[in-house]
C-alpha cells in the first residue's frame, strides 16, 4: 500500500544514451544541476534499471543499441513510464534513414511522453518529466483495478481473441 | 592467493554518460587486462553527409555528431569546405567563430570536472560546478541562439552577429565565472581527499603519450606539446588573440584537471581580446561554386584535435567526407591507463579523460 502510494512522490530516473549526440544527455544532467533541480520532484538518478519507474531515452536507436534499450525496458517493474527527449529520440530527427539508425524509440517500446527539440531545453524536459508523473499515478492505479471478466471470452483458431477480450473488459470497467 | 575476475561494465551504467562497454579483468583488485567497445553509436553519419545532404547542409548535420563540441565539428567542416571553394572569409567570422569555440571550451571542460568530482564520490562539488556551468551555457545560448547545438558557423561564415548589449552581458557574467573558477580550482589543487584519489593516480608518461598517439588534454598533461591551435595560425587567427599552450608534467588525473582550469583561464583572455579587437566585416562570404577536388582541415575541440577530410566532384553532394575525432585517437591510451590500477579509481579516471563516444563511432 505504501509503496503504491508514495511510488509517484518519489519517481527514480533510468537514463539510457540510444546512440544520440550527447547533446540531451548533457541537458538531462543540467536538469540535476542546483538552477534547474528536478530532485525537487523527489526524483533520484539511478543506474539500476529494477528499481526505476521512469526511463529517459535520448537518440534515436542505434543498430547496437536497440537489443539493450529493449532488454532495459523489460527489466523495468511495472508500472513504468518512458519519456522520449529530443527530437531524434521521437522521431529519428538528422539521423532519419541512417543506416545504422532506427528512426525514433516507438518503433521497439511503447513512448509515452516525447520531448521536442534538438537539443530539448532542461525546462522541457522537466515539463516531460512532469507529465510522466501523472501519468505514473495513473498506471498505478489502473494495476489496483479489480478486473473481472464479463461476457464471453471467443476463440478463434482455437486462440483466445484477446482484442476482443481487451473489449469487454473496457466495457466493464466504464460501467463500474 | 589470486583470484582473476572479470567485471564488466556499461553499456548502461551510472557513470558513464553515453554507451560504451569495458571488460575488465582484475587480479584482486588490481586490473591486469582491459577490453573497450566504443561502437554502440555508430549512426551512419559519414555516409550520409556524402549521400543524402547538400554541402550547404552537411556543416549542419556534423554539428549533430557530437553535442559537447558542436562547433568544433561544424567549424571544422565549414573550413575544409571553404578551402576547397577558395573562399576567403572575413575576419570577423574568423574572431566570431573564436569566441563560440571558447565559450563551448569552458562548458565542456566544466562538464568534465563536473564528472570527475561526481566519480569521485563528492556530490556537492559536482553540484557547485554544475551551478557555475551554468552561466556559461546561458552567455552561449544569449550568442547562438541554442544551449547546446547551435549552428554556429556556416559555409562562408557564421549565422548571427553580436550586438554590444550582448557584449556588455558578457563581460559582466564571464567576470563573475572568473571568479567562481578561481574558487574552484583553489579547491582541486589543495583539498586534502581530492589528492587522494588523483595525485599519481591513472598516469601515463610523454613517451607512452607519443607511443600510442594520444592528443588533447591527455597529452598535455603528460608534458607533450601539441594543440592544433599553435599551428593552424592561417585557419584562424589563436595567437593574435592571445592563445598559450597549457603543458603540466605528471600526466596523472590531477595534472589532467589542472591543465583544463588553465586552459579555462586561457579561454577567458582569449574572449576578452576577441571581443576587444572585434574587426568590422560581413557575417557572410556567398559563392554559388560547388565543391571540386579535396580538402583537409584541424581544430582544436576541447577534446583534442579534430580532423577533416573531404573530397568533393564538382557538384552540390559531396563524394567523401571523413571525421577523426580526439577521442578516437586516445582510445589506445585509455586502455593503457587502466592497467595496473585499482579497480575502485576507474571512475575517476574515465571521467578524467573526457571520453566522447558519439564523436567516436559517428
Ligand atoms: S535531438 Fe538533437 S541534440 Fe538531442 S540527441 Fe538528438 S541530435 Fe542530439
Amino acid at each position: 500500500m505504501g509503496l503504491n502510494k508514495f511510488r509517484a512522490k518519489s519517481p527514480w530516473i533510468l537514463h539510457y544514451n540510444a546512440g544520440s549526440c550527447n547533446g540531451c544527455d548533457i541537458e538531462i544532467l543540467a536538469c540535476l544541476s542546483p538552477k534547474y533541480d528536478v530532485e525537487r520532484f523527489g526524483m533520484i538518478n539511478t543506474g539500476n534499471p529494477k528499481q526505476s519507474d521512469i526511463l529517459l531515452i535520448t537518440g534515436p536507436v542505434t543498430e547496437r543499441c536497440r537489443e539493450r534499450l529493449v532488454d532495459l525496458y523489460s527489466q523495468m517493474p511495472e508500472p513504468k513510464v518512458v519519456v522520449a527527449c529530443g527530437s531524434c529520440a521521437s522521431t529519428g530527427g538528422v539521423f532519419r534513414d541512417m543506416y545504422g539508425t532506427e528512426c525514433g524509440v516507438d518503433n521497439y517500446i511503447p513512448v509515452d511522453v516525447s520531448v521536442p527539440g534538438c537539443a530539448c531545453r532542461p525546462e522541457q524536459i522537466m515539463q516531460g518529466v512532469v507529465a510522466a508523473l501523472g501519468i505514473l499515478a495513473q498506471k498505478n492505479k489502473d494495476i489496483e483495478k479489480p478486473v473481472r471478466l464479463a461476457g464471453k471470452v471467443t476463440e478463434q483458431d482455437g486462440q483466445t481473441n484477446r482484442r476482443e477480450l481487451a473489449g469487454t473488459l473496457e466495457a466493464t470497467n466504464a460501467k463500474n | 592467493m589470486k583470484r582473476t575476475l572479470t567485471i564488466p561494465m556499461g553499456s548502461q551504467h551510472i557513470a558513464l554518460l553515453e554507451p560504451l562497454h569495458f571488460r575488465f579483468t582484475c587480479e584482486n583488485e588490481k586490473i591486469v587486462g582491459v577490453d573497450a567497445d566504443v561502437g554502440y553509436v555508430h549512426r551512419g553519419i559519414e555516409l550520409a553527409c556524402a549521400s543524402k545532404f547538400k554541402f550547404r547542409q552537411v556543416s549542419f548535420v556534423v554539428g549533430r555528431v557530437c553535442g559537447l563540441c558542436s562547433i568544433s565539428h561544424t567549424t571544422a567542416y565549414s573550413q575544409a569546405a571553404e578551402r576547397l571553394l577558395g573562399l576567403d572569409i572575413s575576419k570577423k567570422a574568423k574572431y566570431l567563430r573564436i569566441l563560440v569555440i571558447e565559450l563551448d571550451r569552458l562548458h565542456s571542460h566544466l562538464l568534465c570536472l563536473a564528472h570527475t568530482a561526481e566519480n569521485t564520490g563528492f556530490e556537492a562539488l559536482f553540484m557547485q560546478i554544475m551551478r557555475d556551468r551554468e552561466a556559461s551555457m546561458e552567455l552561449l545560448e544569449l550568442v547562438t541562439g541554442n544551449r547546446v547545438q547551435f549552428d554556429y558557423s556556416c559555409v562562408g561564415g557564421v549565422t548571427r552577429d553580436i550586438t554590444t548589449d550582448i557584449e556588455k552581458e558578457l563581460t559582466r557574467k564571464l567576470a563573475k565565472l572568473k571568479t567562481d573558477l578561481e574558487e574552484l580550482y583553489e579547491v582541486f589543487r589543495t583539498n586534502w581527499s581530492l589528492s587522494l584519489r588523483y595525485k599519481g593516480v591513472g598516469a601515463l608518461n610523454a613517451q607512452q603519450i607519443k607511443e600510442l598517439n594520444a592528443v588533447g588534454p591527455l597529452a598535455r598533461a603528460a608534458g607533450v606539446a601539441i594543440d592544433v591551435r599553435s599551428d593552424t595560425e592561417d585557419l584562424l587567427p589563436w595567437k593574435e588573440v592571445g592563445y598559450k599552450m597549457m603543458v603540466e608534467q605528471t600526466g596523472d588525473v590531477y595534472a589532467r584537471n589542472i591543465v583544463r582550469f588553465r586552459e579555462m583561464f586561457n579561454s577567458f583572455e582569449i574572449i576578452e581580446n576577441v571581443l576587444r579587437g572585434m574587426p568590422q566585416g560581413d557575417l557572410v562570404t556567398e559563392t554559388k561554386a560547388n565543391p571540386q577536388g579535396e580538402a583537409v582541415s584541424r581544430l582544436e575541440a576541447p577534446r583534442g584535435e579534430l580532423f577533416y577530410y573531404i573530397k568533393g566532384n564538382n557538384t552540390p553532394v559531396l563524394e567523401r567526407v571523413k571525421i577523426k575525432a580526439p577521442t578516437f585517437s586516445n582510445v589506445a591510451a585509455f586502455i593503457e591507463i587502466f592497467k595496473g590500477q585499482e579497480y575502485a579509481s576507474v571512475p575517476p579516471i574515465l571521467a578524467s579523460l573526457d571520453p566522447c563516444l558519439s564523436c567516436t563511432a559517428r
